[in-house]
């Protein structure tokens, strides 16, 4: 069970408010596609729910409870670059969430739980499609493979909420049919309630079972920085299995 | 005719031009040195390459009169012990200083200040003091190297864990890493190429301060047999001497490149 | 090919012209300029004495010359010399034996003018102790110079070998505060560093150069071949020398001043000055400086400042006796190979000082 509630959040910076009252309750099994203009809010939402920021007011609770302050496995994410870790091959990047739950004093495991934790790890390669390149490093992979692996990493910890920030932003359009399909998938296998902030209109409708705009709604010319942006819209989609197929 | 900035010269070419200029000094001593022997067959400033070559020999292969040993080995053994000694507990000191400062706010906090004021004390000023207090016995020879180029490599490391990524830091925080499993699995694995990169351009400075300790009070090493002769203007021993710390420093900077490029090939640039 | 041609004759100019800029050897021949270096040390303060009241002006000009004085590091003014940088300049007998002469710049030592009687010595940890107690300790000194020679004539006198103790050589500037370090037992060193060394609490000052009086000499020296060519020179030096000397050794308030003033340009006040001063055997007149140079007992000391050298290997890698290098004496005595006389006690000058035809 995974739902969030956001209780009356505010997120402020000295004079200036970002965020203004949000109030959301998201049920279990969610896919919630945020969408909005820049600035206006949904990256900073994202931030708070991953725990990297703290609201200036008001609660993110999981399962009625409140999240801790700071990111932990509860909430998986993937960003738009970067997390990947170089040093490691792809097995060795999605083995390391398993890795890190068991071993806490060398961060490694040994024998049987080695080969147990790189079974799991490859049976999440295949089911990404990358068991082919499980020895390469990730400066190897093209941009799509790296966003496949950094999905793999998240889900194999089992989240129960996942966070994806643009994820597929710095993608080519051909690769992203792909991406979707794979992403709706593992959201199907694995049960996790899915928060993705997106810039294309078109995927957040394809993708989301509800759909969140961020807008300020109030401004007032002569200081901008006065009032946030918060929830404009939040639409019910038709729940999905697979994504509708693009018109040609 | 092309531009000059895309006229290449070819494999053969390069070399060639790359030893000219070695072909060119060496010339240029030999003929500089012949005239000065001319007029005076003593003199030392100059000697000529038979002269430094034969006494290279007895220093490196004949024994001391007074001490029975192979001084030329004895000197560089020393000496060797004295900077592998000091590039090892720099590394260390360097890494560990960087990784607190680099990951743990409080350490940074309470470290970076101090640090970035030790960087800046002139390591041969503070000499007299670090004999007075650590004894004139390699100790204070250690310490004075380790002082000059620890805290060097302490500040880019620093600076190197402050360019990783954040979202690698969160990233790793949302599969469950605790702050010494984030040091252990995520920064110290890609420091490591970082730190052959720093100890290779602290290399020139380790060596000038280890040759002003042995300058100061010792009984042997490189730097201590130029300064001896130094007095006598014995080029015949210090040239090669001079020309062997360079050869060991480039062998050093040899070995520190082939490592870092075998065991860390996940960290060089795309070709 | 024209480029090729003009390629090769640039480098070939290039090489020729470096060449013959590395090559400053001193050209023998007369000249109206002249450069003398000097260092800081007690017998050579009067220089600077000299140079800054005038008087060294004073004598060039009467010759018709320009003496240009430098201050310099020791060692670095005796390299330079050696190297032709510089006409004369003040040394030790033993580092003018070692470094120019050994290195086969002919010198003469134009001015004999102190030796040291106690401005050199080697002290011990620990009151009352004795030159034999040194045995099995490190010492700390300027190895191969002359606290070593003295270390080694403390070594004789005590029935002691070098290979009784052992060397390490400690750069005279640290001296004092290697001594104060606990690992540290046993100095030789001079003055004022000396004077520091002894004033600390629960020391002995074993041996010193009173106990060997005239072995070790302060002169100026000059260039042998220059000085030939030159008469004016030896003329100039030594009569502001003397000069200089008169105005410091008077007992009246020109010379409180003038020892005022060396004290302040050597880094001490006039106490420490005195102090040096004290252990400074000066030979106040020519006449004195003169039957020194002439007198047997500089060849005895001499002969053995030379086999020290020799021992220890200072008088060059090809030196393959005592011999190697030739010491000339007044009236035709000779040390070591008459073919090759690099070091010359010459006191013609101080002896026209002496007959006031300067």
């Amino acid at each position: 069970m995974a739902t969030v509630t956001v209780r009356n959040v505010w997120k402020e910076y000295g004079p200036t408010v970002v965020l203004e009252n949000v109030r959301l309750e998201i049920a279990d099994h969610e896919f919630v596609t945020i969408i909005g203009a820049s600035g206006c809010g949904k990256t900073t939402f994202l931030k708070m729910l991953l725990g990297m920021e703290q609201p200036s007011r008001g609660q993110i609770l999981i399962d009625g409870v409140p999240i801790r302050p700071e990111p932990d496995p509860d909430r998986g994410v993937v960003f738009q670059r970067y997390s990947s870790f170089p040093h490691l091959t792809v097995l060795e990047n999605v083995m390391l969430g398993l890795e890190l739950r068991s071993s806490k004093i060398t961060g490694k495991l040994f024998g049987t739980a080695r080969r147990e934790a790189r079974a799991a790890a490859m049976a999440m390669l295949e089911s990404v499609g990358l068991a082919h390149v499980a020895d390469r490093h990730p400066a190897q992979l093209s941009g799509g493979m790296q966003q496949r692996m950094s999905i793999a990493q998240a889900v194999i910890r089992k989240p129960k909420i996942l966070l994806l920030d643009e994820p597929f932003g710095a993608l080519d359009p051909g690769v992203t049919a792909d991406m979707h399909e794979l992403i709706l998938r593992l959201w199907e296998e694995n049960r996790m309630t899915i928060f993705m902030v997106s810039h294309d209109i078109q995927e957040s409708f394809q993708l989301g079972t509800r759909l969140l705009t961020f807008d300020k709604l109030r401004v007032d010319p002569q200081s901008p920085e006065a009032y946030g942006a918060s929830v404009t819209y939040d639409m019910p989609l038709t729940r999905k299995t697979k994504p509708k197929t693009l018109p040609s | 005719m092309r531009r000059l900035i895309n006229q290449h010269p070819g494999r053969a070419a390069g070399l060639a031009l790359g030893v000219l200029p070695f072909i060119a000094l060496l010339v240029m001593y030999v003929i500089a040195s012949h005239l000065r022997l001319a007029e005076n067959p003593d003199d030392k400033l100059l000697p000529a390459l038979g002269k430094i070559a034969s006494t290279f020999h007895s220093y490196a292969f004949e024994e001391d009169r007074r001490s029975g040993q192979l001084l030329f080995w004895v000197d560089t053994w020393a000496s060797l012990k004295r900077i592998g000694s000091a590039l090892v507990i720099s590394a260390t000191l360097g890494m560990v200083l960087a990784v607190g400062i680099g990951v743990v706010p409080r350490a940074r906090a309470l470290l970076s200040p101090l640090l970035g004021t030790i960087a800046m004390i002139p390591p041969l000023a503070i000499l007299p003091v670090l004999f007075i207090v650590l004894g004139l016995e390699e100790t204070a020879k250690i310490a004075l190297i380790v002082l000059g180029i620890a805290p060097c490599i302490a500040r880019d490391l620093a600076l190197r864990v402050g360019e990783l990524p954040k979202e690698q830091i969160i990233k790793a925080q949302t599969l469950g890493a605790s702050t010494w499993q984030l040091i252990l699995r995520v920064v110290l694995p890609q420091l490591w190429p970082r730190l052959i990169d720093s100890l290779r351009l602290s290399m020139g400075s380790a060596w000038l301060f280890l040759i002003a300790a042995e300058a100061i009070a010792s009984t042997e090493g490189l730097g201590y047999r130029i300064f001896l002769v130094r007095r006598y203007l014995a080029m015949d021993v210090i040239l090669p001497y001079v020309v062997w710390i360079t050869l060991l420093a480039v062998l050093t900077d040899l070995a520190l490149r082939l490592i870092r490029a075998r065991a860390f090939r996940w960290a060089e640039p795309e070709r | 090919m024209a480029r090729n041609f003009s390629l090769r004759a640039f480098l070939f100019a290039v090489f020729v012209g470096a060449a013959l800029l590395i090559t400053q050897a001193a050209r023998a021949a007369e000249k109206t300029s002249f450069n003398v270096a000097w260092s800081i040390y007690v017998g050579w303060m009067p220089w600077d004495y000299a140079g800054q009241s005038g008087i060294l002006k004073k004598w060039a000009d009467k010759y018709g010359i320009t003496i240009k004085l430098t201050q310099m590091d020791y060692i670095e003014s005796i390299n330079q010399y050696t190297a032709g940088k510089f006409d004369g300049c003040v040394m030790t007998n033993m580092d003018m034996l070692t470094i120019p002469s050994a290195g086969g710049v002919d010198s003469t030592a134009l001015i004999v003018g102190d030796y040291s009687n106690g401005n050199d010595g080697v002290v011990l940890k620990g009151a009352g102790k004795k030159m034999a107690d040194i045995k099995g300790q490190s010492v700390n000194l300027v190895e191969l110079s002359v606290s070593h020679y003295l270390l080694a004539r403390g070594l004789e006198s005590a029935g002691l070998a070098e290979r009784d103790i052992k060397v390490v050589n400690t750069s005279d500037a640290d001296i004092v505060s290697a001594f104060a370090t606990p690992g540290v037992t046993a100095v030789v060193t001079w003055k004022p560093q000396l004077a520091e060394v002894s004033a600390m609490p629960k020391t002995t000052l074993v041996f010193d150069s009173s106990k060997t009086p005239g072995e070790i000499l302060d002169l100026m020296v000059i260039n042998s071949q220059v000085l030939k060519d030159n008469p004016k020179l030896g003329k100039a030096l030594v009569g502001a020398w003397y000069e200089t000397l008169g105005v410091m050794l008077a007992k009246d308030a020109k010379a409180a001043a003038a020892l005022e003033i060396m004290a302040k340009a050597s880094g001490t006040d006039l106490a420490g000055f005195k102090g040096q001063l004290a252990t400074t055997f000066l030979y106040t007149t020519p006449a004195a400086a003169v039957a020194a140079s002439k007198s047997p007992d500089l060849v005895k000391k001499m002969d053995l400042v030379r086999k020290f050298s020799f021992d220890h290997g200072l008088l060059g890698e090809g030196a393959k006796t005592v011999d190697a290098v030739g010491i000339e004496f007044p009236g035709g005595v000779t040390l070591g190979n008459k073919a090759n006389l690099k070091l010359r006690f010459d006191p013609a000058y101080m002896q026209m000082a002496a007959d006031g035809k300067l």
